[in-house]
Formats: structure tokens, sequence, C-alpha cells
């Protein structure tokens, strides 16, 4: 065996933060919902995000300073971010194969107790998300040429259009239950929030992401294999869009 | 060349010592605290099985008068031994552990995602053994078919978020894995000349990449209709029940290919180490075995419905795809016979493990064949003899293998030898135990006897054979123990353990031992002649 020498480690590296952020996620997720949903103890519940919450949000922040702005920076980023695609993908490929065993399996469609739901809405929440890919990969363009006010500018401008997204999503909502459609209304009510709010959800990360992007910039660091992924990511959330309002908002009256 | 282990050693003090471990972000330290977690969940499990096999000992309540305390067992047994004991210890502790040694990498590619993957799978631990704290356990098994799941008073949600965890945990896994496979191989090392456990563990984690989502999103699913109130498995309000069943299967079968591969993966190390002799066949085995079994892993999940209510046409077309994968295993047998055929055989307690596997696998692979055929199957569904199967062919040989890595790797991870006696005697009442138990089931099974009777009135007069099953399993009681006494008498009073004690070619025994942070004091390059199984016929 042959080799050539390179610096040695001499001690165990250690990183509090992954031990932190899994007993946030513990409390956060499963000890809030079962005290709320399974024992009725919406005090312990609150308790529990209390715990969650703070722990989690250190242990991201804890996370990032660590790991961003690093000098042998590996960058694996973007290759790892694909896999994940991958992953999240096929959740939302059970999601739909749920649905589609529903509507296909119905007399008729939509279902009885369905209101009219607009279509307005969906275009323009379609718009949003589309432009808001552009303006990412504007960001990223701009970072590429090292301009990083650029860069910030339209990371604020895709973040903006991002809570824009969520908003109107929430108002939807809010129309809808105040329609009686909820959750619990029928089978496509089931499908509709199930497969909504889980995009939202991801729509969420997203926007988690470009805050923990920017932060760290506005301080001075950057790490540009990270935000190649974050976008990559956001182009993936977008992408997930285009079935959810084709398949979910549109395809009804088929 | 080498740096030593004690050169490196800053002698510690306690809190250091703790928090060089509890926080640790080095592959090797979470390998073992993965091992430590799985072996742990064994214990437990294993326990519940005992307390399974004392109640099915005499007809009528045996020890529990009370059906739902049964349920929790089997919920436990079931659900902790696949989850939290089987494939963290294949994916977790030894792709932790072997894959950056075997691909002489200084790490994993995100060494914190690593630790953040452990813990949270610790989590789903802390989540599943909250069932004997929790006034309303789990009692659903590990499957949770609904409508049950849905109307029991037990809580369902602690399983769908043990099952969250742990999938959350191999998803950040086999991210860092196949990034790491990808990128980080030693210079000199070509796609060829991986061990075959690495191109496995990279078949297995390509498997729970595309498989665990849809089994997180089968109990999500569950949990919205149960707390939530939606209508997924709600016939009257236009959902179904079938769909679960075919969600969660469609993660389940493809599972125990995730168990399979790093099992045959580090099966193949021991065989080619102990039998001085190449692996037969090489390129037949990684990209006909283990590739075949990637690729077909997704289209036979239905064999489990056979008796659910399934069109003809499907079934017949999931009972052909079910035989057609007896190829590729049958690829991965011909390469393991052929690796022990004229090698200079060694039969240390790994190796016996190793031949062990062979054996249980093979009893189990041919009894799959006829539950594989619908017109038996409809016979044999949901008995005894399905129950023997499955522990025969994923069950018992993955832990054979599991426990014959640990004897592989004990050197490696401790520094110290273990002793052969000990460990020889372990393997021989496991693998009397085994079979005893598990050889009596399939008669069992074949009379007509259902799995998950917690009661067995009609079939009194199996209850002979029943006592041998559980007198059988508090065989294998016995040799965990003896080979738990075997480990600890190693890392008390073990010898000093050389660098390659085995005398293995391959990368991983190159490094000191124990491997240092960082795993090497050079990156090995590797010249064009070396390969992990290049053993000449005289050396």
């Amino acid at each position: 065996m042959n080799g050539h020498t390179s610096e040695h480690q001499l001690h165990w590296e250690t990183s509090p933060w992954p031990l932190v952020l899994s007993i946030g996620i513990l409390f956060l997720l499963p000890f809030a919902f079962s005290f709320y949903f399974v024992y009725s103890k919406p005090v312990m519940a609150v308790l529990s995000l209390g715990i969650g919450v703070p722990l989690t949000v250190l242990a991201i922040a804890g996370w990032i300073s660590e790991g961003v702005g690093q000098k042998d920076e590996p960058g694996f980023s973007i290759a790892a971010m694909p896999l994940f695609i991958v992953a999240e993908a096929f959740i939302f490929v059970a999601f739909f194969v749920a649905y589609w065993v529903m509507r296909l399996g119905a007399p008729f469609w939509p279902p009885a107790g369905t209101p009219e739901i607009s279509t307005g809405v969906p275009i323009i929440m379609t718009i949003i998300l589309v432009s808001s890919s552009f303006t990412i990969h504007f960001g990223e363009v701009k970072m590429e040429r090292g301009d990083k006010g650029g860069f910030l500018t339209w990371l604020v401008v895709t973040i903006i259009l991002g809570t824009l997204f969520l908003v109107l999503s929430m108002t939807e909502y809010s129309h809808l239950f105040a329609e009686g459609f909820n959750f619990k209304t029928n089978s496509y009510s089931t499908a509709f929030f199930s497969i909504t709010s889980f995009h939202a959800s991801h729509v969420l990360v997203g926007i988690g992401m470009f805050i923990c992007i920017l932060i760290p910039a506005l301080m001075g660091k950057m790490s540009k294999s990270f935000v190649k992924a974050a976008s990559m990511y956001w182009h993936f959330v977008d992408i997930i869009w285009f079935f959810v309002v084709t398949q979910v908002y549109f395809w009804w009256a088929l | 060349m080498h740096i030593t282990y004690e050169a490196l050693e800053h002698k510690p003090g306690l809190g250091q010592t703790l928090k060089e471990w509890i926080f640790t972000i080095d592959h090797k330290r979470i390998g073992i605290l993965y091992l430590i977690g799985s072996m742990a969940a064994f214990a437990v499990a294993g326990l519940m099985a005992l307390l399974i096999r004392i109640e099915l000992s005499s007809v009528g309540p045996t020890i529990t008068s009370n059906p739902g305390t049964y349920n929790v067992w089997l919920y436990f047994h079931g659900a902790a031994m696949i989850l939290a004991f089987q494939i963290p210890a294949l994916t977790g502790f030894l792709a932790n552990y072997l894959v950056p040694l075997m691909i002489g990498a200084k790490d994993m590619a995100f060494p914190r995602l690593n630790a953040l993957s452990l813990w949270l799978y610790w989590m789903g631990i802390i989540v599943a053994l909250l069932t004997f704290v929790i006034p309303d356990s789990p009692d659903i098994m590990w499957t949770g078919y609904p409508p049950y799941s849905l109307k029991t008073g037990g809580n369902t949600a602690f399983y769908v978020f043990t099952v969250h965890l742990m999938g959350f945990s191999s998803i950040v896994g086999g991210i860092n894995l196949i990034t790491t496979i990808l990128y980080m191989r030693a210079p000199g090392l070509t796609w060829n000349k991986l061990n075959i456990f690495v191109w496995s563990t990279l078949g297995a984690f390509i498997l729970q990449m595309i498989f665990i989502p849809v089994l997180a999103a089968a109990v999500t699913t569950l949990l919205f209709d149960k707390y939530l109130g939606t209508h997924f498995y709600d016939p009257s309000a236009g959902g179904d029940v079938l769909l679960y069943q075919n969600l969660f299967w469609f993660y389940s079968h493809p599972a125990v290919y995730v168990i399979l591969l790093p099992t045959i993966g580090i099966i193949f190390d021991i065989v080619a180490t102990f039998a001085r002799n190449r692996v037969f066949n090489y390129k037949m085995v990684v990209y006909g075995g283990i590739g075949g079994v990637v690729l077909m892993s997704g289209e036979v999940w239905i064999h489990h419905l056979f008796t659910s209510g399934m069109p003809d046409w499907i079934r017949i077309g999931m009972m052909i795809s079910t035989l057609l994968i007896s190829i590729p295993v049958g690829l991965l047998m011909i390469g393991l016979l052929g690796t022990l055929y004229r090698g200079a055989i060694q039969y240390t307690t790994p190796m016996l493990y190793a031949v062990g596997f062979i054996f249980l696998f093979l009893i189990g692979g041919l009894t799959g064949i006829p539950n594989a055929m619908t017109a038996i199957d409809l016979y044999i569904h949901d008995t005894h003899f399905v129950v023997a199967h499955f522990h025969y062919v994923m069950a018992v040989a993955s832990t054979f293998a599991i426990f014959g890595s640990i004897y592989y790797l004990f050197p490696k991870m401790s520094g110290k030898m273990y002793s052969e006696t000990l460990g020889k005697i372990g393997f021989f009442i496991l693998f009397a135990g085994v079979n005893i138990t598990f050889f009596t089931m399939f008669i069992i099974g074949f009379k007509g006897m259902p799995r998950r009777y917690y009661d067995y009135q009609q079939f009194a007069h199996l209850e002979g054979l029943q006592r041998i099953a559980t007198i059988g399993a508090f065989i294998i009681g016995l040799g965990a123990l003896v080979v738990l006494i075997s480990w600890i008498h190693g890392l008390v009073a073990g010898k000093k353990a050389p660098d390659n004690p085995w005398g293995s070619k391959s990368i991983e025994w190159m490094t000191s031992t124990p491997p240092p942070p960082g795993n090497f004091s050079q990156i090995p390059v590797l010249s064009g002649e070396w390969h992990p199984y290049g053993y000449g016929r005289k050396e």
C-alpha cells in the first residue's frame, strides 16, 4: 500500500447540535401531537412545543454557525439534494396514488358536500411560485458572478414570493373552512387538504432554508453549494405544484 | 506507516470522554452507538418473543388472560425487531462502521447528518419504549392495518411516530451513505474493486430512498384518519382499506431486501476472508445478484395480499414476479457457494455464523416458493408456516449475519480478541435453538394453526409441538446470553488484537486497531493489482 501524507486529525470531532435537534424534533412532533390529539391535554402540548421549538431553532442556528463557511468545504450538498428530492417525490407519489384510488373508485366526482372551488386563486399561486423559481435562479447567477448585493436582493424577493404563496393558501383555506369544506368533509376534501397542505409545508421548509442562507450571508458567511442545493429544492417544490394544481384543482371536472 | 492508537490517545477525563461519545460525529463511534441501540432493542423484543412463546406453550390463557396484552407483545416484538434492531444494526451500525473504512475514506460525506440520523433513531427507540409506560399501548402488530388500527383504543400515533423517526433517520443516513460511496472512494478504488458489502449497502440504501417515503405517507394517512378525521380508509366516505395494505407492503416487502442485501454482503466478506478465496464470479454477484434484487424488489409486494381480495390477473402476475426474484437471490447463493469451493476454510466463530446463515437462508428461501404460489398460499397464508418462513429467511438468517459480523469486527472495534471457545458454544446453542423453534413452526403451520392467535382451543392437538417450539425459544435465549457473555468476556479479558487478525486483503484491515480519528494516517492509494478479494492460491 502506497500513500501520500495528509494532515492527521488527532482528536475525536464533536458537535452537540444533531443531538439537540433530535430532542427538539421529538418534542415538536410526536409529543406535542400526542398530547393534543391523543390525550387531549392542550397544556402539555403547548409545553412540549415550548421545549421543542426553542431547541430546534437553537440547534439549527448552532449547526449553521458551525457548518457554513468552513474553509475546506467539500460541497457535497449539490450531490445529496437530488437524493433527498427522490425521497420527497415518492411521498407525493403515495399521496397522489391515494387520491386517484379514491377518485377512480367513486361513483361520481366531486363527491357530495364539495363547494365551488375558485380557479382564479390557484392560477395566481402558480404565477407566484413559477416567478419565485426564476428569481432564485437570478440570485444564483448573481452569486456566481460574485455580486453579493444582487444575490441578496433576489433571495429576499424569493422569500417574499414564497410567503405570499403561503398567505394566499391560508386565505383560500379559511374561505373553504367557512363554506364547511374541511379535512373531515368527504374523500375529495381528504385528498385536497392532505396534498395541498403537504405541499405548503414544503414551501415552508424551502423558505426556512432560504432564511438559513440569508442570515449567515448578512453576517458574511456563505456556502455556495448549499445555496445551489436549496435552489434545486425550490425548483422541485415548484414542479410538484404543477402536479398539485393540475390534478387536484383542475381535473375535478373531467 | 501506521500511527498507533496509543500515540494518539490523549487520556481524556471522564467528562471529556462522555462528551466525545455523546456529541461524536465520527462514523465509527456513531456505528457503535447504533449497535448499542439495536442490541437493546433486540433484548427487549426478544423478551417479548419469550412471553409470546410461553403464552402459546399451553392451550388456554397461560400467563395473561387478556388478548390485548398479547397483541401488545406481538406489536413490540415485530416493530422493534424489524425497525429498531435489524435495519439499524445492518444499515446503521454495519454500514456506518464499515463503509468509510472499506472505501478508504476519513469519514462520511456529512458527519453531522450522520449524528442526526443516529439520534433520530434513538428518539424512535424512546417513542417505541414508551409502549410500556402509557396506558393505551399500541396493539396493531407492526403492520398497523386499518380498520383495526383506526378503531382500537391503543395509541396508533406512537406507532406512526416511531416509523416517522426511524424512517427519517434512514433517509438521512441513505443520502449520506450514497453520497459517501459515490464521491469519497480512495484513489484507485474502482467500481469493480468495491467490497460486496459496499455494493450491497448501496443497493439497500437505494431501496430505502425510494420506498421509505411511501411507508411514511401510508402511516401519515393512518394518523390523519384516526386523529384528524379524514377518510382515506373509510369505505363509507369513498376510502379504500386495501390502499393501506398496498402502500404498506410497497415499502415493507422491499424492506426485507434492505435487510437481506447488507446481510448477504457482509456474509460474502466473511466467507471470502476465511475461505482465503476470491469471490466467485464477482460481476455476476454484483450486477446480477444485487442489481437484480434492487430492480425486482418493487414488483412483488402483492404476494402479501394474496388473500385480501385481489383480481386473479394481479395475483398471477405477482406470483410470477415473486418466483422470478429467486433468480438474483440464487445468483447470490451460487456466488457464496463458489467462494467456499476449494477455499482454505478456517472455521472461526464469524465463519460458523456465515455457514449457519447459508443453511438457514436456504431453508427459508426454499419454503418461500410454496408461499409464493397462490394455490398453496391460500392454504398456508397467515399460518405459523409463514411465521416460520420469514423467521428463517429474514429474522434468524440476518441475526446470524449480524452476530457473525460483530465477531468479525470485534478485534477492529475493541482492539481485543474474543474467546473462540465461548463464541462457538454460543453459536451452536443458537443454531440448535432456532431450528428447534422454527422448524417445529413449519409443521404447526402446515397443520393449520393460524398466526397471531393467543389461544388455540380448536388446535389443542398441537399443544405438544407448541411446547417444543417454546423450549427452542428458551434455548435461543440461552444462546443469546452466552453470546453476550462472550462479548463482555472479550472486552474485559480479551488479548490485545493485532491490526489484521484475519489476514484480510480489504482496506478496513489496513489501518491500526482500533482505527484512530480520521481512520487512516495516510489516504490509502491502491495499486492496479490490488483487489479486496485478491487471495492467490498460494501466498
